[in-house]
């Protein structure tokens, strides 16, 4: 998971079973998606920030950090405008009306939307792949689809290596990439995916063979290298978690948290 | 449907479905960076793929796809609307198979205008389908409105669709025959249904009407209470057509 947001810690995220973390994401939304009023969801901040320095997403946080500013003011403005209904105290702004309800829903949606994602990338920063799909596997789903899940992670980097091949391959026959704007670039780009995809295809054959050849599909139960414990720490970590998520929605169900 | 399981029983069809993915999040994750509304879509010209895998792959082209955009979803805007890309480009992928499969029995290398129109009316309910999926639930999450969503992954799909993945089709259709790599040369395709003509029927009705009754419903031409209907959000108004989507798939 190198080409994405991996952190290379020990923290005791990195240490947590995969399929408690994948729990503990899911857990995660639902607290988040329980609140739309913002004064409801900053408390949430308070507690999914800590965790997040834990697992180390500072270097995810430097990678995709300026898209989350920008999904906030987008989120704002979006259900800023398109909030339905027309109660509440609004405001004139030129040819809108902006109104107060719409406003506070707006900031609790670019907020929520933002707690999410770094949850997000706690999860990113301290799983990698393998852990990812043994942890979908314990988690019920079966072999072959994990595995293709995880071939696909893999081959990523290996598909974009054989991308870049082919641009020089191009640009050192005369193959001008930076000409013109976005939809002349776009042109000159898109032909590139046909020997990308052929390239590709080229290795299907050779793939599905060597996994043939080590039993795959022999319909053998599986056995694996790596073995996850499911702890002590991993259940306290889902408990807590749920306990979260049905606090917040307990509170919503009594009737606080949202936007009237 | 059956072919949605049967396929991971065969080990070409399980690769197949991992370099589909791999192709589309390669190619997705460069113009991730060039957001059109942030953290739920962006320019997208791997939106050609998808249609392309479907017909070349059938279901190892729709497992692809939801995968390729989950993985895409992992460069940092994993969330809850995850589920809907992966469910959205699940349908965007393997629409463009059911629909081609009921609309024709021949191999899509059309060479009449007849033919093409077929080809490109599998694609653009696929890319319906999708935009659909995807705004009715972002907008059910309460994560971007549907109005705001829906015709900007409608146009983005169906711009990708039209203009890019016929020639991609055609340029890759016979050089993957070649490889004995095609959807209907590894799994055994199931027998025409006679109801697979309803379930096109149905296919466009539920994609046509959800997208119609969707941007009418959101922009305000049409008011519920004035048809009778329930004080419901738009999502749920909406939901009967996804029913029949549904409906269609299974049957086409």
């Amino acid at each position: 998971m190198s080409l994405f947001l991996y952190s290379e810690r020990g923290s005791l995220f990195h240490r947590l079973h995969p399929s408690a973390k994948i729990m503990g994401l899911l857990l995660a939304f639902v607290a988040a998606m329980a609140f739309s009023h913002p004064l409801f969801l900053l408390p949430l901040a308070l507690v999914f920030v800590p965790p997040g320095l834990a697992a180390h997403v500072g270097p995810g946080l430097k990678r995709v950090g300026w898209l989350m500013v920008i999904i906030g003011i987008m989120s704002f403005i979006l259900w800023g405008i398109f909030y339905p209904g027309s109660a509440g105290p609004s405001y004139p702004l030129g040819p809108l009306r902006l109104r107060q309800p719409a406003l506070l829903y707006g900031a609790g949606m670019a907020l929520r939307l933002n707690l999410m994602l770094y949850a997000g990338l706690t999860f990113l920063a301290s799983t990698r792949v393998e852990e990812f799909t043994a942890g979908l596997q314990r988690l019920g789903v079966p072999y072959s689809i994990s595995f293709a899940l995880s071939l696909s992670f893999r081959l990523v980097p290996i598909f974009t290596d054989t991308a870049v091949t082919i641009l020089d391959a191009q640009r050192s026959r005369g193959l001008d990439t930076e000409a013109g704007g976005p939809q002349q670039r776009l042109r000159t780009y898109l032909p590139l995916l046909v020997p990308v995809f052929a390239s590709a295809l080229r290795r299907t054959n050779l793939l599905a063979i060597a996994l043939e050849s080590k039993g795959f599909g022999s319909g053998i139960p599986r056995v694996s290298f790596r073995q996850y414990r499911f702890a002590g720490a991993d259940a306290v970590f889902l408990l807590l978690m749920s306990a979260l998520a049905a606090a917040c929605v307990t509170v919503r169900l009594l009737g606080y948290g949202g936007v009237a | 449907m059956q072919d949605l399981v049967r396929m991971w029983s065969n080990t070409r069809m399980v690769v197949l479905s991992a370099v589909s993915a791999a192709v589309y999040a390669a190619v997705l994750i460069p113009f991730k960076a060039i957001p059109v509304i942030p953290g739920l879509t962006e320019i997208r010209p791997a939106a050609a793929l998808p249609p392309l895998c479907s017909i070349l792959f059938g279901p190892a082209g729709a497992w692809g796809s939801a995968f390729g955009n989950l993985i895409g979803d992992f460069f940092g805007m994993l969330g809850p609307g995850s589920i809907f890309g992966f469910l959205g480009n699940f349908l965007y992928g393997y629409i463009p198979y059911r629909a081609w499969r009921a609309l024709s029995d021949q191999e899509p290398q059309p060479l009449s205008v007849t033919g093409w129109a077929k080809l490109l009316l599998a694609f653009l309910l696929g890319a319906g389908a999708c935009a659909l999926v995807i705004a009715w639930g972002v907008d059910l999450l309460g994560l971007a409105p549907f109005k705001a969503l829906v015709n900007i992954i409608l146009i983005n799909n169906a711009l990708m669709a039209l203009l890019i993945s016929p020639f991609l089709v055609a340029i890759l259709y016979p050089m993957i025959k070649n490889f004995g790599l095609l959807a209907t040369d590894l799994l055994e395709p199931a027998p025409r249904s006679r109801l697979s003509r309803v379930g096109l029927v149905l296919l466009i009705i539920g994609i046509l009407g959800g997208l119609l009754a969707g941007n009418l419903l959101a922009f305000g031409a049409l008011n519920p209470a004035g048809l009778g209907l329930p004080a419901l959000s738009l999502p749920w108004l909406v939901s009967p057509f996804l029913l029949i989507l549904l409906l269609g798939v299974v049957l086409a």
